[in-house]
């Protein structure tokens, strides 16, 4: 199944389309309402990227650099080359501490590497303990977005979710009642948790601490009250020095929701005492993106979902529709790095209109990048061949006039006694599926410009 | 060794590419008047109140939380006795944690908030309400500044802007999710 396939089943709604629509478009004019309030912030977004690309050109002395310091600090550091590995290091490191319950904070690589179904296959009970994560854990789905990850769900939805699984009155949609549900629901799996998982938004070399940033307080929550912390992170999440975060912590949230500032901006660098701190350091792929220069670009990516809150195609397409963990313009960019042939679609799921390498805070070229997978997918033969064809015959329309001229004048006078049925057939004309053709001019533009030039002014 | 350390490391040498450099990130200075802290605090959830010095702290605190509470604090002898060491059962009663902030941020209304301040790692999120007081003089004007002046971060230390809250149920903003309900920031 493509993207337009999937989508298919997102637009049906057409009411949540809408609403879809409109509320990441309110996230993204918050956005912009916190951007502007910074008067230095393209100047932050310049420096973010060049940092980026620094810490990327020297990313295996970087690598080292942080491990050296962790070690130093008492935390225990894993590498894991890809998913499998990873997933296997984490279960080995809550069996050797007798534990069952764990509870983990938004991670998007724990996603990537879908841990939770391999630690409950292995009797491990692990609760999402993000609001959003667990409202999409009990539903049994994906997160559909990078910030906000039930955005694609009603209050109507959690409502009834909260009813089958927290015991909530039937009917009860209100966000404050509902979330003082999930709060007593998930305090209790605080309280019991002997491991918590947490993710990492930056990673400081200089320091060997990581950086977490929520705006609930869970991972502090989880990880303060467990005995072992382990924290999963990607390499790209590295970043020279301390005073680095000023930059990163200066963009994140603003680009993100448009707040100044995440709530708790948490900075783990020791174990407590007599507890364990662990760091697991994730490939999967990273160095091989690292490895193609027209794409390299992508592991700057801070995670701020800003991309996807302007992204035309992702508001009226949903998150699931992109089939991979991180959804939107970014997600067509790193999803084909991992699996070509599955991901094929969706580089063609954006207008190519720059919005989103305008939000960025850390200045990916993204739809510049989505244009070259286009070209290295048609390369690779990996373009559908219903859109292969149309565009060889359209490029050969284009470059000769005569047949141009020729083929216009086809068209104008063709559409008109061409049989509905045929004009409308799904397999041949997929563009009129939902749209009505227009009505054929008389004359054709070039037809008119030289009547123009005949006419004596 | 593990040959994963190896191989990941191997990788991102043969695949980086060229070095290039690490920019001076400028101070860019800006407003770090108690106004601008407050008034960025207060939108984003916290209160502000101002108190004479820390030994008008617990006439304050009365008022501010008429009913008695189990409350911890490194400032005065409270209701409760956290340390390091403190189980988990003890911290979920504490309702009221007042603790010594060491820096604020004008620009986004962020506390810096060091593990030596804390009694507990937990004890900032587990509680109910959490009070952080404050000298007006330790504003700073952003997040540059205040990297600035971190000695270092410890093992532990979080920036804490306002109290728990979270938006994931259709956008609507509540407050309270996990950690603290309420942040009100003392002043002197
Ligand atoms: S690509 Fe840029 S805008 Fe998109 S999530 Fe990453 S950092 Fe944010």
């Amino acid at each position: 199944m493509n993207h337009a396939t999937r989508a298919a089943k997102f637009v049906g709604d057409a009411d949540r389309t809408t609403w879809h629509d409109e509320t990441l478009w309110f996230v993204r004019a918050k956005r912009d309402k916190a951007v502007y309030a910074v008067p230095e912030f393209q100047d932050l977004r310049e420096l973010a990227s060049q940092i980026k690309d620094h810490t990327l050109s020297k990313l295996d002395t970087y690598l080292e650099q942080f491990e050296e310091q962790a070690k130093r600090n008492g935390v225990h550091i894993h590498w894991a080359a890809d998913a499998a590995e990873h997933n296997a290091i984490i279960l080995d490191i809550i069996r050797q501490h007798n534990a069952t319950r764990v509870v983990k904070s938004k991670s998007m690589l724990t996603e990537e590497c879908h841990l939770n179904p391999h630690l409950l296959s292995n009797g491990i009970e692990v609760v999402d303990t993000d609001l959003g994560e667990r409202i999409i854990q009990l539903r049994d789905e994906a997160p559909s977005h990078l910030v906000l990850p039930a955005i694609h769900l009603k209050k109507e939805d959690v409502g009834e979710t909260f009813f089958k699984h927290l015991g909530t009155a039937k009917g009860e949609v209100d966000p404050q009642v509902l979330t003082e549900a999930a709060r007593q629901h998930l305090r209790a799996r605080f309280l019991a948790a002997e491991v918590a998982i947490s993710g990492v938004n930056f990673a400081v070399a200089e320091t060997g601490g990581v950086v977490v940033c929520t705006n609930e307080g869970n991972a502090d929550l989880g990880v303060n009250l467990a005995h072992v912390h382990i924290a999963a992170m990607g390499i790209e999440k590295l970043i020279p020095r301390l005073s680095d975060l000023a930059v990163f912590t200066r963009l994140l949230a603003r680009s993100a929701t448009g707040q100044p500032v995440t709530t708790y901006t948490s900075h783990y660098t020791k174990p407590a005492a007599g507890k364990e701190m662990h760091i697991v350091i994730v490939d999967n792929g990273r160095t091989k993106q690292l490895g193609r220069p027209d794409f390299r670009a992508s592991l700057k990516c801070i995670r701020c979902g800003a991309c996807m809150n302007t992204c035309p195609v992702y508001r009226r397409s949903g998150g699931h529709s992109y089939d991979f963990t991180v959804p939107g313009p970014i997600g067509a960019i790193l999803s084909p790095n991992i699996d070509m042939k599955k991901h094929s679609s969706l580089p063609f799921a954006s207008t190519l209109c720059g919005s989103c390498s305008d939000v960025c805070p850390v200045k990916i070229d993204i739809h510049t990048q989505l244009y070259k997978w286009r070209q290295v997918l048609g390369e690779a033969n990996e373009i559908p061949a219903s859109k292969k064809w149309s565009m060889k015959l359209m490029g050969r329309l284009l470059t000769s006039p005569k047949a141009f001229g020729v083929g216009g004048k086809l068209a104008r006078h063709g559409i008109k006694y061409l049989p509905y049925s045929l004009t409308h057939a799904r397999h041949f004309n997929v563009w009129a599926v939902a749209r009505e053709l227009p009505t054929p001019p008389k004359q054709s533009f070039r037809e008119w410009y030289q009547q123009q030039a005949n006419t004596p002014a | 060794m593990s040959s994963s350390r190896e191989k990941i490391l191997a990788a991102a040498r043969a695949n980086k590419p060229d070095e290039k450099p690490l920019p001076t990130v400028p101070d860019f200075g800006g407003d770090d008047s108690t106004e601008r802290f407050t008034q960025v605090l207060t939108s984003i959830g916290g209160q502000v109140v101002w108190i004479d010095g820390p030994e008008q702290l617990q006439p304050v605190l009365k008022q501010l939380y008429p009913e008695s509470r189990l409350s911890a604090s490194p400032l005065f002898p409270g209701t409760v006795l956290v340390d390091a060491l403190t189980s988990t059962e003890v911290l979920a009663d504490v309702d009221l944690a007042v603790l010594p902030g060491e820096m604020g941020v004008a620009e986004n209304g962020c506390i810096w908030l060091p593990e030596a301040n804390m009694l507990h790692r937990a004890l900032p999120t587990i509680t109910q309400h959490l009070v952080l007081v404050l000298d007006h003089r330790r504003i700073v004007a952003t997040m540059h500044q205040a990297y600035e002046q971190l000695p270092s971060t410890g093992g532990y230390g979080a920036f804490v802007a306002g109290p728990s809250k979270t938006a994931d149920i259709e956008q609507s903003l509540v407050i309270g999710a996990h950690g603290a309900r309420s942040l009100v920031v003392l002043l002197y």
